[in-house]
């Protein structure tokens, strides 16, 4: 079987005594769109920058198409990347920056140009091909640099944040021209951001970084109900995680005494449990039922409402356990409308054992 | 109403100031249409016969060619040294930068005497003193600071983003220079022009020590102020003055650019 397009093999970067990338072992596939997340100094840019050669990793090896790319200058590179600045040339106008990569590459003018307008089409500036950088507006410079990052068709295409600059709406529309892109093109994009939402909408594969090191890699799904450690489950989605050590196990299920009470969850299959050992559930958020009347279910618990918070269509409630444990609830706005909330007010939550995901190690 | 007063007075402060600074330069201008051989109240009768004089004689014509060729080559020269020594700063860190760029920026602090007669003794010593030549580097010396100055205030505005932008679109170090760096730099670049080439046009001490027999014209000014009072000196002094305050003007325009207007659509 031929290696993945991409690949990472044991890659180190250090600045100094610092460490921002910690022996990374990664593959991506022809064709992916893999998103790399985490927060501002995971590491996830300078894993973006090594591929498109503005960085040189320490040691390991980066690999595109079997071929060792460690030294090739970014010019000799066919990884065009999109910028979180964008860093569309000022002085030249529309096309002339679609037209650059072109240009650099020493095709004649008016085949450039014919190209360069064909990419203008394609993400619907076409009318302001002659305008200036400054009189656009965010989404139209946005696919300026896509139409300029794309017109030289290459096989992998980097971006750095790129919708970070952009409000809400728009970077909802956004995503959606980016994955209709990626799908039509058929090549590989790598995607670095902070934002789960942007990551989730739109990659089929999602690597979680913290401090240089990938945590997790997966599927959006994966990611969200199969977090592979705590700090996954803290930084994906809103999720409760509750300490515990493993009181009761049958086949197929388990009791864990935590801060809430006795909770009963359904026994992973992949991995060796003992009683007496110290475990962490993940509740999500989204899994929890709420009731103001004592419902049927193994895992309940009266609580008090302490706040609500409302974003759009869903509420996230925060509620307090009589142990003092706080925990999450977001429900869709409808939902919550039929239950009448009152502040302080005594409710019941539940949850199923098989909603109950018990952490890895 | 104490604010239009205050807004008056500061206006009158800005007016005197003017006339501090400009009414010498105004006096020279109009002495050198003034028929009386001496500067003296009441004006005689308006005359060209002054720039007649200097138009026909060819020491003056020898001078300015020689601070043509100088400032022009000094304003080359040192617009260039300036653009390196600021792309270095802007590009590179390295170990003792602080020290390269102080070492840089030396020159206007060292007194222009003292300058002069340095110059003179190394250039003689190396058996180039006394030319044109000797004046242009002893000029773009003198000059190289302001521009890179000029220069390194602009590249300081780029987005660091631009050239990794270029190499990442396929241009090699070299291309990425000439279609990113210099067309961002050129109105700093322009103004850094015009800027060496008016200090190196109205420069006396250092050109005096090292021109030689090649005067240029603040040297051909003294010479002819320390023979005779004639007011062909007005004359020379409404050109110069006329030559530096466009260069000047010029500098600044380009200098005040924020440089984005876009090119215009091929």
């Amino acid at each position: 079987m031929a290696e993945p397009q991409i690949v990472f093999d044991n890659v180190m970067k250090r600045f100094g005594d610092a460490v921002a990338v910690d022996r990374m072992q990664l593959e991506v596939a022809e064709g992916e769109f893999l998103a790399i997340m985490g927060s501002s100094g995971c590491g996830k840019t300078t894993t973006l920058r090594m591929l498109a050669g503005l960085e040189t990793p320490t040691e390991g090896e980066i690999r595109l198409n079997g071929q060792r790319i460690n030294e090739l200058k970014p010019s000799e590179r066919e990884t065009p990347m999109v910028w979180q600045s964008l860093a569309l040339f000022p002085f030249l106008n529309v096309i002339e920056n679609v037209e650059y990569g072109l240009r650099m590459r020493g095709v004649e003018a008016d085949e450039r140009k014919r190209r360069a307008r064909l990419w203008l089409e394609r993400m619907e500036i076409a009318e302001f091909e002659t305008r200036a950088i400054d009189q656009l507006s965010g989404g139209q410079k946005q696919r300026v640099a896509l139409a300029r990052a794309l017109v030289t068709e290459p096989p992998v295409l980097l971006l750095d944040e790129p919708l970070s600059a952009l409000d809400a709406n728009l970077v909802v529309r956004m995503q959606g021209v980016l994955s209709r892109l990626q799908k039509e093109l058929g090549i590989t994009f790598v995607y670095v951001t902070h934002s789960q939402s942007e990551a989730f909408a739109m990659a089929d594969r999602v690597v979680i970084m913290s401090k240089g090191r990938i945590e997790q890699v997966g599927t959006p799904r994966e990611v969200y109900r199969q977090p592979a450690s705590r700090f996954v489950a803290e930084f994906v989605g809103s999720n409760n995680i509750l300490s515990g050590t493993v009181n009761n196990l049958q086949s197929g299920e388990l009791v864990v005494d935590t801060g809430l009470g006795p909770v009963a969850a359904v026994r992973p299959d992949d991995r060796e449990l003992t009683r007496g050992q110290a475990v962490e559930l993940v509740l999500s958020a989204d899994n929890l039922e709420l009731s103001t009347t004592e419902p049927d279910s193994v895992n309940r618990v009266a609580c008090k409402l302490v706040s609500e918070e409302f974003i759009g269509t869903v509420v996230t409630l925060l509620v307090e356990s009589p142990g003092g444990v706080e925990l999450r609830i977001q429900k869709q706005q409808r939902d919550i409308d039929q239950v009448s909330l009152e502040e302080d007010m005594p409710l019941w939550v539940s949850w199923s054992p098989s909603s109950v995901y018990v952490l890895p190690g | 109403m104490s604010d239009r007063l205050i807004k008056w007075l500061l206006w009158c402060y800005l007016g005197l100031l003017l006339v501090f600074v400009f009414s010498p330069i105004l006096t020279s201008v109009i002495f050198s249409f003034n028929s009386d051989r001496f500067p003296t109240i009441p004006l005689g009768s308006f005359t060209l016969k002054w720039y007649q004089t200097i138009f026909d004689d060819p020491d003056v014509w020898s001078a300015a060619r020689t601070s043509i060729f100088v400032s022009l080559c000094t304003a080359t020269l040192a617009t260039f040294i300036g653009f390196c020594t600021a792309y270095t700063d802007y590009r590179y860190g390295f170990r003792f930068k602080g020290a390269y760029l102080a070492l840089a920026l030396l020159p206007p602090t060292i007194p222009l005497i003292i300058m002069a007669l340095a110059m003179l003794a190394w250039l003689s010593k190396l058996g180039i003193s006394g030319r044109a030549w000797s004046v242009v580097i002893a000029h773009t010396v003198l000059c190289a600071p302001f521009a890179m100055g000029i220069i390194r205030l602009r590249l300081q505005q780029i987005d660091p983003d631009l050239e990794s932008a270029a190499w990442n679109l396929g241009a090699s170090e070299w291309s990425a220079m000439k279609t990113i760096i210099v067309p961002f730099a050129r109105p700093a670049l322009i103004s850094a022009f015009c800027l060496t080439m008016a200090v190196s046009f109205d420069e006396f001490a250092v050109a005096w020590f090292v021109a030689g027999l090649n005067k240029t014209i603040p040297v051909l000014i003294l010479e002819v102020l320390q023979g005779t009072t004639d007011p062909q000196i007005y004359a020379i002094g409404t050109f110069v003055f006329l030559t530096s305050i466009t260069l000047v003007i010029i500098a600044q325009v380009f200098f005040m650019t924020r440089g984005r207007k876009p090119t215009a659509p091929a």
